[in-house]
C-alpha cells in the first residue's frame, strides 16, 4: 500500500523512516509535524485496526477456545499478524547452548498493537546504573534530560496512574495523567499483605486512556472496561501507532508509507553519508531502492541492528556505524518468572464485574534500594511484579482431582481465587550477550539473519531466587496454597528474549569508542544515520522500555528536525 | 516442556492476559505405592494410528470470521463415549446443563485434532484413555464403556481420580485429568459455563471503572480482618 504524496521510486525524500511501531510512529508524527517529508518503510502488511479486530467476540468463537498455538502464541484473537516466536521463511538462529526468543510481528504499528501496556517512568538510577555499583556503563544523558520529554509522551500517548513517592521512582508532574482505575479485590488483597510485610503496591502507569482525547484526525476515547486489548482497541483506547502517531501524520500530507517493504540495507553514499536504503517488495521479491537525506533505523532493537551488519562493505567489513565494534553486543532482555497461588480466602467470593482496563491497575515497584546499598542484596539493580487474578475460569493447578458434581462445585468455588505475580527485572549486560549475522543463513530475501548467543549470570538468578521468595511470602501471608513447583531460579527464570524487551545492541554513551550512537541517536560514524529503538539503550533497568524509547525519540526527531532547520543536510 | 507450552505458562498469569485460563497440568503424586483399585488393569495401549495430516490456521487468519481448518478425527463411537463423559464429568444441576449435551464434546474432537504439539500430546492421551477405558470396563464387566451400568461407570471414574494412584493407573489418572480439564475448558468459555460460574463482564462499561460492589468489599474487608491485616 503507498499513501501521501511522495513517490519513492521517483523522488528523495527529507527522512527515511525503516519500521512504524512505536519509534517509528513517534518519528514520523515528531518529523512531519516539523515539516519533513518522510517515506516510512514498513515490512509487515497494511494493518487496520478498525477493520480487523474482533473486540467482542467469545473466546469460544475461536479455534480451541482461543487458547495459545505456535500460529498464534498469545491466543487466536491476539492482534499479533504475520509473525509470533516465529515468521515464516525468516529465521534466526542460536549458537550453541542458547536458548533465545525473538517476538516479531508482521504488520503496519508493529509491536505496539498487540504489546502489555505497562509504561513505568524510569528513574535518576536507572540511567547511571554503573555510577551507583560499578557494573555496565552510565548513560550520556540523566533523568533531568528526559523528564521533559517523559511529561510530554504521557500526554501524547495518554497514560492513566497515580502517584508512587518511592525512591527512583519518578512522579509525573500534574497533569501528564488520566486518573487510574480503582483496584480490584485480589490486588487490595495483595497490597494489604504485601504492605503488611513492607513491600509496597501502586496504581501502575498504562497507557489505556481513562479520559476521551479528542483530535481532528484520530480522535481517541476513552476505555470502556470490556474487552482483551492484545487484541487491538477499535476505539483507540489503548496507545497503538495505527489509530494515533500513523494517521496523524499522515494528515499533514506529508507522511508516504509504504507497507510489505523489508529493508535489507542502508546504502551510503558519498562523504561517509547515508545515501538512502534498500528494501524488498514482500510480495513480489522485487528490489528498490529508495533514497532520502537521512535515515531513521526503528526497526525494533534486533532488526535495526541486523541492517547495520548487513550493511557493511569493503571499508566498513564489521557493518556500518561499527567503528567501536559495540554493534550487536550489549544484548539484554528483561528477566522474568510468574508466582501463582491459590488463595481460600478468596473462595466463592462475591462476583462483580473484574473486566477493568484490561491489564494490571496496581503493581510492586522495586522497593529495596537502600538494602542494596547497604550491600543487604546478593544482586544488583531491581526487578518489579506485575499482578494477576480475576474471575474466570480457574487453572487446573487450583482445581482437586474430583468428578461430577463435586468438580462443577469446584470451579465455580476456585473462580477468582487464583492470583499471580510476574516479575519482570534489570539484566546486566555482559560478553556473552549478543547477536551478529550467521555466515550461513539467510531469509528467504536472501537477506543474511541473526545469530544470537545469550546468558544469564548469577546476578540475574539471585534476583529471581529474591523474587521468588517474596512473592511466597506474600502468599503465605495470605494463608494461600503456593500452586508453583518448588524449582530452582535456574529452571524458572524465562528465556532470553521471552519478555519481549530486547535492548541495548547499539548502544549510546559519550565516547565513540565504546558507543555506536550519540544521546540524540545519531550514529558517531555516519553523520545522516539516526537510530531511534531499543537498540540504542546504555542499560536495561527492570522497568519496560517504550515510554523510555517512545520518549528518546521524540527527543532524537526534534534534535534531526533542528538539524535539517540549520541546513546540516542541505 | 514444548517451548509454546513453557511461553504460554509463562505469560499465562501476565497481568496483560486475558483472564481465561491454560492448561497446565496438575501435580501427578509421585509413585503411591498404593494397590491397584481393580484385580486386572488393562495395560496403557502402546500404539495410537497416526493423525491424518492437517494444517494449523496460519499465522495471519482472518480474525473476523474464525474457522478451525482442521478435519474432527474422532469415531463416532469415540465421540459418543467422549459425550457420555462430558455429562458425567459435568453432569447436568439446577444451574447449568451437562457438558456432553451441551456439545462440549465437539470442542474435545476440534482440540484433539488440531496440527499443534500441546494438542498432538493430550490427542494421544485422550484417544490412549478411549481405548484403555474400554479394554478396563471389558475386563471387569464383559462390555464397553458405554454399555456397562451407570454404578459401575461410577466405579471407574473414581478410580481415575484417585488422589495418590497406583503404579499401573499413572497413564489412566493423567488421561483423565487431561480430558476433565479440556471437558473444564470447553465448558466454562461458553456462555451457559460463565453463568454457572456467576461470571460478570465482558459488556462495555462507559465512564471510569466502578470496582468492586458494596457486597464484595464487604467481603473483602471480612477476609482482611480474618487474616490479621491491617485494610489499606
Ligand atoms: C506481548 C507483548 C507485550 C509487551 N508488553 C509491554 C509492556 O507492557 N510495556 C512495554 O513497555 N513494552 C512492552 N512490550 C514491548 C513493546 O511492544 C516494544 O518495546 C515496542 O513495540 C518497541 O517499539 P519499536 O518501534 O522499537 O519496535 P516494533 O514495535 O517492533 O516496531 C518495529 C517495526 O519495524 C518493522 N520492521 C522490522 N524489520 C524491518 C525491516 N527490515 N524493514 C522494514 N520494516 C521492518 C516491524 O515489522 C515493525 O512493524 C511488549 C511486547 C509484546 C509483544
Ligand atoms: S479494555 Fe479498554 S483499552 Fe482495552 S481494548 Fe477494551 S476499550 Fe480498549
Amino acid at each position: 500500500m503507498t499513501s501521501g504524496a511522495l513517490d519513492p521510486a521517483a523522488a528523495a525524500a527529507d527522512v527515511i523512516i525503516v519500521g512504524s511501531g512505536a519509534a517509528g510512529g513517534m518519528a514520523a508524527y515528531s518529523l512531519t509535524k516539523a515539516g519533513l517529508r518522510c517515506l516510512m518503510l514498513e515490512a509487515g502488511r497494511d494493518y487496520d485496526p478498525q477493520a480487523e479486530v474482533n473486540m467482542f467476540a467469545p473466546e469460544s468463537d475461536a479455534p480451541l477456545r482461543g487458547a495459545a498455538t505456535p500460529d498464534k502464541p498469545f491466543g487466536y484473537f491476539d492482534a499479533t499478524v504475520g509473525g509470533g516466536w516465529q515468521v515464516d521463511g525468516e529465521p534466526y538462529t542460536m549458537q550453541e547452548g542458547t536458548d533465545f526468543r525473538w517476538y516479531r510481528s508482521r504488520m503496519l504499528g508493529g509491536r505496539t498493537n498487540h504489546w502489555g501496556r505497562h509504561v513505568p517512568r524510569w528513574g535518576p538510577y536507572d540511567f547511571k546504573p554503573f555510577s551507583r555499583d560499578g557494573l555496565g556503563v552510565d548513560w550520556p544523558i540523566g533523568y533531568d534530560d528526559v523528564a521533559p520529554f517523559y511529561d510530554r509522551v504521557e500526554r501524547m500517548i495518554g497514560v492513566n496512574g497515580g502517584r508512587i513517592e518511592l525512591e527512583n521512582h519518578p512522579d509525573s508532574p500534574a497533569g501528564c495523567l488520566m486518573p487510574p482505575p480503582k483496584p480490584r479485590v485480589t490486588e487490595m488483597l495483595i497490597k494489604a499483605a504485601a504492605e503488611s510485610l513492607g513491600i509496597p503496591v501502586r496504581p501502575a502507569h498504562t497507557a489505556v486512556l481513562t479520559r476521551d482525547m479528542p483530535d481532528d484526525v484520530a480522535p481517541r476515547s476513552a476505555c470502556f472496561n470490556a474487552t482483551p486489548c492484545t487484541r487491538g482497541c477499535t476505539i483507540g483506547a489503548m496507545f497503538q501507532t495505527t489509530t494515533s502517531f500513523l494517521p496523524m501524520a499522515k494528515a499533514t500530507g506529508r507522511l508516504t508509507i509504504v507497507t510489505d517493504a523489508m529493508v535489507s540495507r542502508v546504502v551510503m553514499g558519498a562523504a561517509g553519508r547515508a545515501a538512502g536504503v534498500e528494501y524488498v517488495d514482500r510480495k513480489t521479491g522485487v528490489r528498490h531502492q529508495a533514497k532520502a537525506r537521512a535515515v531513521v533505523l526503528a526497526a525494533g532493537t534486533c532488526e535495526t541492528t541486523r541492517l547495520l551488519l548487513n550493511s557493511g562493505d569493503g571499508e566498513r567489513p564489521g557493518g556500518l556505524a561499527n567503528s567501536s565494534g559495540q554493534v550487536g553486543r550489549n544484548l539484554t532482555d528483561s528477566t522474568g518468572a510468574s508466582f501463582r497461588a491459590y488463595v481460600p480466602a478468596l473462595a466463592d467470593r462475591p462476583r462483580y464485574n473484574e473486566d477493568g482496563i484490561g491489564g494490571q491497575h496496581m503493581y510492586i515497584p522495586f522497593w529495596l534500594y537502600q538494602q542494596q546499598k547497604r550491600g543487604e542484596l546478593d544482586f544488583a539493580r531491581g526487578y518489579h511484579f506485575e499482578l494477576g487474578g480475576r474471575f474466570g475460569i480457574p487453572p487446573a493447578a487450583a482445581l482437586p482431582r474430583v468428578w461430577g458434581p463435586a468438580l462443577k462445585k469446584a470451579v465455580r468455588s476456585a473462580s477468582g481465587a487464583t492470583i499471580g505475580m510476574t516479575l519482570r527485572g534489570e539484566m546486566i549486560p555482559n560478553k556473552d550477550s549478543y547477536c551478529e549475522i550467521d555466515p550461513a543463513v539467510k531469509d528467504r530475501f536472501g537477506i543474511p539473519v541473526l545469530r544470537f548467543a545469550f546468558r544469564w549470570s548469577q546476578n540475574e538468578l539471585n534476583q529471581v531466587a529474591h523474587g521468588q521468595r517474596t512473592a511466597h511470602a506474600v502468599f503465605k501471608r495470605m494463608n494461600a496454597v503456593i500452586l508453583d513447583p518448588a524449582l530452582p531460579p535456574e529452571k524458572i527464570i524465562t528465556a532470553g528474549g521471552e519478555i519481549i524487551h530486547e535492548l541495548g545492541t547499539a548502544r549510546m554513551g559519550a565516547d565513540p569508542r565504546s558507543s555506536v550512537v550519540d544521546s540524540y541517536g545519531q550514529t558517531w560514524d555516519v553523520g545522516n544515520l539516526v537510530l531511534m529503538d531499543g537498540a540504542i539503550f546504555a542499560s536495561g533497568a527492570h522497568k519496560n522500555p517504550t515510554l523510555t524509547i517512545l520518549a528518546l525519540a521524540l527527543r532524537a526527531s526534534e534534535r534531526l528536525a533542528e538539524r535539517f532547520k540549520s541546513g546540516a543536510f542541505a | 516442556m514444548t517451548p509454546s507450552r513453557r511461553a504460554t505458562l509463562q505469560w499465562m498469569m501476565s497481568a496483560a492476559m486475558l483472564p481465561l485460563a491454560r492448561w497446565s497440568p496438575p501435580a501427578m503424586a509421585a509413585e503411591s505405592g498404593a494397590a491397584p483399585p481393580f484385580d486386572i488393569v488393562a495395560d496403557w495401549p502402546d500404539t495410537l494410528p497416526e493423525p491424518p495430516p492437517a494444517k494449523g490456521y496460519g499465522r495471519d487468519p482472518d480474525l473476523t470470521k474464525p474457522v478451525a481448518p482442521w478435519p474432527l478425527t474422532l469415531s463416532k463411537a469415540q465421540r459418543t463415549t467422549v459425550d457420555l463423559l462430558g455429562d458425567l464429568i459435568l453432569p447436568a444441576d439446577e444451574r447449568s446443563p451437562g457438558a456432553g449435551t451441551l456439545g462440549v464434546g465437539a470442542f474435545v474432537d476440534e482440540w484433539i485434532s488440531a496440527p499443534y504439539p500441546i494438542q498432538r500430546a493430550d490427542r494421544a492421551q485422550v484417544l490412549g484413555g478411549l481405548i484403555w477405558l474400554d479394554a478396563q470396563s471389558r475386563a471387569m464387566h464383559g462390555a464397553a464403556f458405554d454399555a456397562i451400568t451407570p454404578a459401575q461407570r461410577v466405579e471407574l471414574l473414581d478410580a481415575l481420580t484417585a488422589a495418590a494412584p497406583a503404579a499401573k493407573m499413572t497413564a489412566p489418572v493423567a488421561f483423565m485429568d487431561t480430558l476433565r480439564y479440556l471437558f473444564v475448558l470447553g465448558f466454562y468459555s461458553l456462555p451457559e459455563g460463565k453463568a454457572d460460574m456467576g461470571f460478570i463482564g465482558d459488556q462495555p462499561t462507559p465512564g471510569d471503572y466502578p470496582g468492586p460492589t458494596p457486597e464484595a468489599l464487604a467481603h473483602f474487608a471480612e477476609v482482611v480482618d480474618r487474616l490479621g491485616l491491617r485494610e489499606s
